[in-house]
């Protein structure tokens, strides 16, 4: 089977799981106090209604406050949003990774590299919150907001905090997962090898190492991905972005209850971006492959 | 035994230590918060006293904004962060460690490595806290239920989302050790299957498992952390509207962490002593992972060439 097949034969069961994710909330109700029941019903229901709904546009409609509003009108600028900052986490925060995961590989400082295994080990949403806590702090003792720590306006968006966050995380998994390769890869013999034949330490690095440590990379970017993905929601709800997973938390339930049809489509845009960063950032590697190709 | 190691025993001890024998050192119980009053200092000189206080004499990590004790509240909330998220990642790796060493021990290896199909890696998109916030949002936010089956709940979908990572990992190292020497020894001097587990892949995967554990707790704890953020609490979730609050039902650590977030600004101490609490927590557990890996790396790696 080629890998365009392959491709267009996921979607319909990507669709299908997706829906079956959607329905979790109403599958799983209390019964009393004392025990929880399976409500299939409901959960058909919903799915029907989801189907019948597409012709007449009542699935790509939501609720929020009392508002109704149209999916396609408001999707756009929410995309963006979080597009940006998880464009810019997985370029920028692959390119510091690599780099800084080389140095670490070479270099003895190991208390340095002790601080940043902590330092990246943290929790996503802890390191936002002593941010936000530095800039509150800074700003209590001497009167100076460095930075905006969450957007309330449209005027006066928060910028620089949620940047440095979306970056942080992705190049801290990276340097971990490049230093590791990287202290593999130097203990082969063809380095030492290379190494005996008088070349220098950096062409070594970057010729004869990084390009075989790369494929690991490559290797590892699903993971990867589901972590950057995994903190743009922390990003987006702490800092208060309108961004796609802040517009499916902020009207998952309604007034008037669990929006399932906001659910699907919004979990079925998660993924269509999941797939256009992958795109980007396996381009950048294979870029990054042709240039220290020998 | 490597200083990373004791440092990360010693501070995981004491704060299960503070956990189990949390109770006796309480000075203000959860059902007499602090009041409002007037009080009169030997000078004479008179102020009003109201919650929330900071850090003080009386109250050694300040009251919440209600007036409750800070102190009170973490060490009545810790066994139910700690000994949840200990309970998860043993359950995580005793059953998806049974799994992983029975299919690394049983699969026949395939011809050629398959890539896992596209679906899956798509699904990746999704993040496992979103698809538990899916399940448990609707029945921890003002639940009927009790706090403890809900944390039963709780811990059984957190469990269970976990095991598929366990067994890859396992099952990767069994079949590592599988194409070992000794194995083929074994076997051919006629080795059962059951002797073969006990005496020959489980003592090789002892090590794996021990990290595994402590590796696994340290993820639960931050996943308790994400889904604190977005309101979900271990034991439920007090939803009161007008203004729109949430509070934790167990005093758990990322609820108090979660609900302390709206005072960053003006009182800060009733985000920052929950935080503090928690990410010692993480660190305790951390080193303790770290010194682990440290202490068995020792007899296997090779130096670097450069």
């Amino acid at each position: 089977m080629s890998k365009m097949n392959r491709i267009v034969l996921s979607i319909p069961m990507v669709f299908i799981l997706v829906l079956i994710m959607s329905e979790l909330p109403l599958l799983l109700q209390p019964d009393g106090s004392h025990s929880i029941r399976l409500d299939w019903p409901q959960g058909a229901a919903s799915i029907k209604a989801y189907f019948s709904g597409i012709p007449t546009g009542d699935s790509f409609r939501f609720l929020s406050g009392q508002n109704t509003l149209s999916f396609w009108e408001q999707i756009g600028s929410y995309f963006i949003i979080s597009f940006g900052y998880l464009a810019c986490g997985a370029l920028i925060g692959t390119t510091i990774g690599v780099l800084i995961g080389i140095y670490f590989s070479l270099s003895r400082a190991e208390w340095l590299k002790r601080t940043v295994e902590f330092l990246g080990a943290m929790p996503d949403f802890v390191s936002i919150l002593l941010l936000q806590f530095l800039v509150v702090f800074v700003a209590s003792k001497t009167g100076v907001v460095l930075f905006q720590i969450a957007t309330l306006s449209v005027k006066e968006p928060a910028i620089v905090l949620p940047l440095v966050s979306s970056i942080l995380i992705p190049a801290s998994y990276m340097i971990r997962n490049v230093t590791m390769q990287m202290t593999y890869t130097l203990a082969e013999d063809y380095i030492g090898f290379a190494k005996a034949r008088g070349l220098r330490k950096l062409y070594i690095v970057f010729y004869h190492a990084l390009p075989n440590v790369l494929p690991f990379i490559r290797a590892d970017l699903h993971k990867f991905l589901g972590i950057l993905i995994g903190n743009i929601f922390i990003v987006e709800y702490l800092y208060n972005l309108h961004g796609l997973t802040m517009l499916l938390f902020s009207n998952v339930y309604s007034y008037s209850g669990y929006q399932f049809p906001l659910v699907v489509n919004g979990l079925l845009t998660l993924l269509l971006l999941y797939a256009v960063i992958y795109t980007l950032l396996k381009t950048y590697l294979w870029g990054w492959e042709k240039v220290l190709s020998r | 035994m490597n200083k990373t190691l004791l440092a990360g025993l010693i501070l995981t001890t004491a704060i299960i230590g503070a956990a189990i024998f949390g109770k006796f050192f309480i000075r203000h119980d959860l059902d007499e918060p602090l009041k409002i009053h007037y009080a009169v200092d030997s000078s004479g000189k008179g102020t009003i006293v109201a919650p929330p206080l900071p850090p003080g004499k009386d109250y050694p990590l300040g009251t919440d904004y209600y007036g409750y004790d800070l102190m009170t509240r973490i060490l009545v909330g810790a066994k139910y962060t700690i000994f949840l998220a200990v309970a998860i990642a043993f359950a995580r790796v005793f059953f998806g460690g049974i799994a992983g060493m029975l299919l690394g021990y049983f699969a026949r290896k395939p011809a050629k490595r398959r890539e896992p199909a596209t679906t899956w890696k798509l699904l990746n998109g999704i993040p496992i806290f979103l698809v538990i916030w899916l399940l448990l949002a609707g029945l921890s936010i003002n639940s009927s239920l009790s706090p403890i089956r809900l944390c039963v709940v709780m811990g059984a979908v957190l469990a269970a989302v976990g095991i598929p990572s366990v067994v890859i990992s396992i099952k990767e190292k069994t079949e590592l050790i599988r194409e070992k020497p000794f194995i083929l020894a074994a076997r051919s001097i006629g080795t059962g299957h059951r002797k073969m587990i006990g005496a020959h892949l489980f003592p090789h995967l002892k090590d794996s498992f021990l990290i595994l554990i402590v590796q696994e707790i340290v993820l639960v704890l931050t996943l308790f952390g994400q889904l604190a953020i977005f309101h979900l609490f271990v034991g439920g979730t007090v939803m009161t509207f007008d203004p729109i609050e949430y509070n934790s039902r167990t005093n758990e650590w990322a609820g108090l962490i979660a609900a302390g977030r709206s005072s960053l600004d003006v009182y800060p101490w009733i985000l920052f002593v929950p935080l503090a609490a928690y990410l010692v927590l993480i660190l305790g557990f951390q080193l303790l992972a770290r010194g682990l890996q440290t202490l068995f790396n020792q007899k296997y790696t090779k130096p670097s060439r450069l």
